[in-house]
């Protein structure tokens, strides 16, 4: 994996990158709002281990775009504080897989000052999440799950780069802790046309991002593009919901697709047990239960943690083939 | 396997196999004289199950009219020759599959293949549950029965394309649009209670009265002289098979016992308005119903059913309620009867009624029934001989209350008195029941009707 | 911060009391083991950038006299939590270039079978607990190996690397006040290597390491990261205070990272004369002269020693490199243990260890 180096061009509309789109999307919202600041390990003069905050120094200055210390615990909790006192950070994880050095922070302060006390935390953690680059199992991780069972985090997960500029800005500007999982596959293998200016993807709203009547696939992040490409390779009537956000869930447009369809595979490169899939999985079970005409399938990467090797990182993320072939065997049955 | 002679057949087809083979029914030599028969009717359609002698058609010749039993157990595969038929002695007249099991489905109904095995799921997956090589034809998917529950759509006869020639929600869905529902004209099913299986509507769309549907009534002049043709509708043939099929079946009798009325009067004078009020109409019938009801627990070989050489006694009394519609009838059910007070009757005499009208009744409602009441209406009919409704053993008609004089037993001896009466007319099934049964019965119905109390 | 003009007096102090506890052999070893360290770490670069090696590469260019030097006083017992610029530590251990090569490529013989790679290996057999990315959290690990020793009365040492980044960090605050509560035998070894990933000491902390150690409640050290026999010297004192009962040491390397964080890292932060300054003190290049100068080794012999390294790691590469990758089964497997296996000792070469025996304070 070499360094490239992300666009350093002005925010602009047309076709970008996501990880462009992500940089595009700080970038307005620093210019549009003083009280917007990052804070990450090497996001200062580096300009971000993955580049998204390439510049960032040069045009705002070292007190906006800061150069945390190595650690994350640090990193979220002064975000924390600077965020009930008016300013809006938008801390970097290098890796979402190093949340975990920060959870406490997350968790236990972030998670619950509204509840407890009345006071809104609006901190945004971005979360280089995913893999697939042979990153192992500490650089690869997609820990979404962890955070959907603390209540007071809003989780998001763009696919696409319109909606990770959308969502981005979206999590920006709500007044809640907002973890934003941007999957690292994504970064430069995913285009698209994003708008210019200002773009707001609302958050806890899917997307459909396909129209089908046979069988619903409902998937998040890097899954989704892996549901368009089977769909179309199996030239079939697959209907694709692309979560987009994770927590709070578009419920209902869950349910009405799978009560269209009647077949729903739920796909997330997330483990297995316990995830996003499991909890959609039940709440079809509970609230469509007479309009399925098949069990619900779940197509995740097995519980293990992610190995490095790629013969066996290959084994454990769903491929493209996993895909067809789950959605081919719910086809038939 | 060696063939072994069938029993039961006056003369066995020489085509006989066995008793997992195909077999079939042939005329038979009834005298040494006969040389041919007709076929007036079949008992059994194909797809059913027979039993072994179990009669399957009737035949007529010169000199007898017979039944002709099946040569062995098994499924009626195909009928050979049609009612009205003249054949010689030793036609084969219907095939019987003897290898067939009872409940199979008939192969005709669902040729969905196995599908091909899957294999191995890859590890990101979980192991697909569905094994092709299982038959998966008799099971159904949540949404499958809603869409066959709402559509009164049979899922026996509905092929299936799934893994294991599973119905899927699209295969109901296109045996819907290719008419396979209920009659086409979208009335509801009349579900008469039958051995056979439920009446899949194969005649001509009609409604009961000449719509726009119905074909043009024609008039032509034959020996009687000029005459109107008009369909019937599927409802009235449907009930007409029943009828007839029914008098086949049982050994009818009707047994009478005249009752007074006067207390259930007088109770319904005091309950009618109080029950009104609370949008519950307190009909004779109710009172019928409740003291039928009640009379059943002491004498449950009326709430039972005739199988075979069974008989079999039902726990529930499920009451069947003739409700007269404008073209026909039907009988939708009051479940669990027993358990209803005379107010809780009152009120599911007059929702079923109601929704009967309205053409609201689900299939499950007019199934499951174990004993029928029929209250035509005051017309001014006395007395009635109903016809049982199949599979149970008894159906009572409640006819027309008259106020006649009536001897009264007094202190001071006897006295004319003017009481509302009624008869109690119950056909019942010489099968199951003697005289005495029938007898017994209708005098606790009596009995408890004369002895009303308002306060019960 | 330089501290090279005041860190070279106590080097020469410290080197003239190493002299005591290093024979010529020991001497060879330590230049052999550095060798093994840059030979190994520069053919799995070219291995990288030749695309058989997935993921990312770390290495501890410049780096290899504070590993090679702090391990090389360990008894076989004594047991190690080792990070990802310390490559001469694994080798004094016993893991073998190959081993690591083939780690490096995913391969089924890597130590973790392919698990996991880069540096992020230990192996068990030889009382080695492999890193994690999370830094410093094999502090704490080490702590609390350290603490198994002292609540069993054993003269054992845990040792542990970490950069100066960590020290920034929550962790490295309770490793340290906790080694420091209990006088455990650990043996903290600081690479002050400049840059953590691209960020600065300033930016990391405001008050040196070294001084923050007294404040744990133990002492800290600085030493020339770059000369082998002064690192040498120091853990030796650390583990010796360590298996009497004195508690922990933290020692503080003064060294340079040579190269980036990672193979994707350019280095652009880097002042170049900065660069140039620490290059000319190659800790390699430093020992090969010294042991002719001062030691009285011939050239030839310290070349052909150099050779023989190269050519032993070229023959291991050479294996790695044909041995097969992981079966994709393996992928699910081991996630849970059958039972409780201790962890094996690790080798030894230090010739006091053949000398005395095991535990004996030198």
């Amino acid at each position: 994996m070499n360094a490239i180096t992300a666009t350093r061009t002005p925010a602009q509309a047309g076709e970008m990158t996501y990880l462009a789109a992500i940089s595009d999307a700080l970038r307005e919202e620093m210019r549009r709002d003083p009280t917007v600041f990052c804070l990450g390990e090497d996001i200062g003069a580096f300009g971000g281990a993955f580049k998204v905050t390439d510049g960032f120094v040069q045009e705002f200055g070292a007190e906006r775009c800061i150069d945390a210390p190595l650690a994350e615990g640090a990193i979220i909790g002064t975000a924390i504080g600077a965020a009930v006192a008016g300013l809006k950070p938008v801390c970097e994880m290098q890796f979402a897989d190093f949340i975990s050095c920060g959870f406490d922070q997350l968790v236990n302060v972030a998670a619950k000052l509204h509840y407890r006390q009345g006071i809104a935390v609006p901190i945004v953690v971005r979360l280089p999440s995913g893999g697939g680059f042979s990153g192992g199992p500490f650089h690869s991780q997609n820990p979404e799950a962890w955070f959907l069972q603390a209540p007071g985090l809003k989780v998001v997960a763009p696919a696409t780069a319109s909606d990770a500029k959308g969502l981005l800005i979206s999590a920006i500007r709500d007044p809640n802790p907002v973890c934003y999982l941007e999957h690292k596959g994504l970064y430069r293998h995913v285009k698209g046309d994003v708008p210019s200016g200002e773009h707001l993807v609302p958050i806890g709203e899917a997307r459909i991002a396909r129209e089908g009547e046979e069988l619903t696939v409902i998937a998040y992040g890097s899954s989704v593009r892996l549901a368009l490409l089977a769909a179309e390779e199996l030239d079939e009537q697959i209907e694709v919901v692309d979560l987009r956000t994770l927590c709070p869930l578009d419920r209902e447009a869950v349910l009405a697709s799978v009560r269209k369809t009647g077949k729903a595979l739920v796909a997330h490169e997330a483990t297995r047990s316990c995830g996003v899939g499991a909890e959609l999985a039940a709440l079809i079970a509970d609230e469509a239960f007479e309009d399925l005409d098949a069990p619900v399938r779940r197509l995740t990467a097995p519980d293990v943690p992610i190995p490095f090797s790629p013969p066996l990182e290959h084994a454990v993320l769903p491929q493209l083939e996993d895909m067809k072939e789950a959605i081919r065997e719910l086809l038939a049955y | 396997m060696s063939s072994s002679p069938t029993e039961g057949a006056a003369a066995s087809s020489p085509a006989a196999s066995g008793a997992t083979g195909s077999l079939e029914v042939v005329m038979p030599q009834m005298g040494v004289s006969v040389a041919e028969g007709t076929i007036v009717e079949w008992r059994k359609r194909p797809g059913d199950w027979v039993a072994a002698d179990e009669p399957v058609c009737d035949v007529t010749t010169d000199k007898v009219d017979v039944e002709i039993p099946a040569p062995a157990s098994g499924r009626l595969e195909r009928i050979l020759v049609e009612p009205g038929a003249t054949v010689a002695v030793g036609t084969a007249l219907a095939v019987i599959d003897a290898g067939a099991r009872p409940g199979e489905a008939h192969p005709d109904e669902h040729n969905g293949q196995p599908a091909p095995d899957q294999g191995g799921g890859s590890p990101a997956t979980e192991p697909s549950t569905a094994d092709g090589r299982t038959d998966r034809s008799g099971f159904y998917s949540p949404v499958v029965r809603r869409i066959a529950a709402k559509h009164g759509i049979n899922l026996a006869r509905v092929k299936g394309t799934g893994i294991g020639g599973r119905v899927r929600k699209k295969d109901v869905l296109a045996h819907l649009a290719q008419g396979g529902g209920p009659a086409v004209s979208q009335e509801p099913m009349l579900h008469i209670e039958s051995p056979y299986r439920p009446e899949h509507a194969t005649a001509p769309a009609g409604s009961g009265s000449p719509g726009p549907g119905a074909p043009p009534s024609e008039t032509a002049t034959g020996l009687a002289g000029a005459v109107r043709r008009e369909p019937m509708s599927s409802m009235r043939q449907a009930i007409a098979r029943h009828m007839v099929e029914s008098r086949r079946t049982a050994a009818h009798c009707t047994t009478i016992v005249e009752a007074d009325f006067s207390r259930v009067a007088a109770a319904r004078g005091e309950l009618r308005k109080p029950m009104a009020r609370r949008g519950v109409n307190l009909t004779y019938l109710a009172f019928v119903a409740c003291a039928t009801v009640e009379a059943l627990s002491g004498h449950p070989r009326l709430n039972a059913s005739v199988e075979g050489d069974e008989l079999v006694y039902h726990e529930e009394v499920n009451l069947g309620i003739a409700v007269a519609l404008e073209d026909g009838l039907i009988v939708p059910v009051i479940r669990r009867a027993q358990r209803l007070s005379l107010e809780g009757m009152a009120a599911a005499i007059g929702e079923l009624a109601r929704r009967a009208r309205e053409r609201r009744l689900e299939p499950d409602d007019v199934h499951g029934g174990t004993f029928t009441i029929t209250n035509p209406g005051q017309f001014g009919a006395v007395l009635a001989t109903p016809i049982i409704n199949q599979p149970q053993v008894a159906i009572l008609d409640l006819e027309a209350i008259v106020k006649r004089p009536a001897v009264v037993e007094g202190p001071a001896g006897d006295a004319i008195a003017i009481r509302p009466m009624t008869y109690l007319c119950m056909s019942w099934d010489h099968r199951a029941l003697d005289g005495a049964d029938a007898a017994r019965f209708l005098g606790a119905v009596k009995d408890r009707l004369e002895r009303w109390e308002v306060r019960q | 911060m330089e501290t090279s003009d005041a860190s070279a007096v106590a080097d020469r102090r410290i080197r003239d009391v190493a002299g005591v506890h290093l024979t010529r052999e020991d001497r060879a070893d330590l230049l052999r083991y550095m060798v093994m360290m840059r030979a190994s770490e520069e053919r799995a670069l070219t291995l990288y950038k030749q695309g058989k090696v997935p993921g990312s590469f770390y290495d501890g260019r410049g780096q290899e006299a504070i590993s090679v030097g702090a391990a090389y006083v360990l008894a076989p017992e004594d047991r190690t939590c080792i990070l990802h610029r310390d490559l001469g530590a694994h080798l004094v251990r016993g893991v073998t270039p190959g081993r690591y090569l083939a780690n490096y490529m995913g391969r089924a013989g890597g130590v973790t079978g392919g698990k996991d790679g880069n540096m992020h290996f230990g192996d068990r057999r030889l009382g080695s607990v492999g890193m994690v990315s999370m830094l410093p959290d094999m502090a704490l690990v080490a702590a609390g190996m350290a603490l198994s020793f002292k609540l069993r009365g054993e003269p054992r040492v845990a040792m542990t690397f970490f950069g100066e980044g960590s020290t920034a960090n929550g962790v490295w605050h309770e490793a340290m006040n906790f080694a420091g509560i209990h006088r455990l035998p650990a043996v903290f070894v600081l690479e002050n290597n400049r840059f953590a990933y691209s960020t600065p000491n300033e930016l990391e902390f405001a008050v040196d390491p070294v001084e923050r150690a007294r404040t744990y409640g133990f002492p800290g050290v600085a030493v020339d990261g770059n000369d082998v026999e002064a690192v040498f010297e120091a853990a030796r004192e650390a583990a010796s205070r360590a298996r009497g009962g004195e508690g922990p040491t933290l020692i503080e390397c003064q060294t340079m990272r040579m190269h980036g964080h990672g193979a994707h890292d350019d280095m652009r932060y880097v002042p170049k004369e900065m660069f140039a300054r620490w290059e000319a003190r190659d800790p390699i290049d430093r020992y090969a002269e010294r042991l002719v100068t001062d030691y009285g080794f011939e050239p030839e012999e310290v070349d052909e020693l150099r050779r023989d390294v190269r050519a032993y790691v070229e023959e291991c590469a050479a294996r790695a490199l044909e041995s097969p990758m992981p079966e994709p089964e393996q992928a699910t497997e081991g996630v849970f243990a059958a039972a409780f296996e201790p962890l094996g000792d690790g080798r030894a070469p230090w010739s006091h260890w053949r000398r005395n025996g095991e535990g004996s304070a030198p």
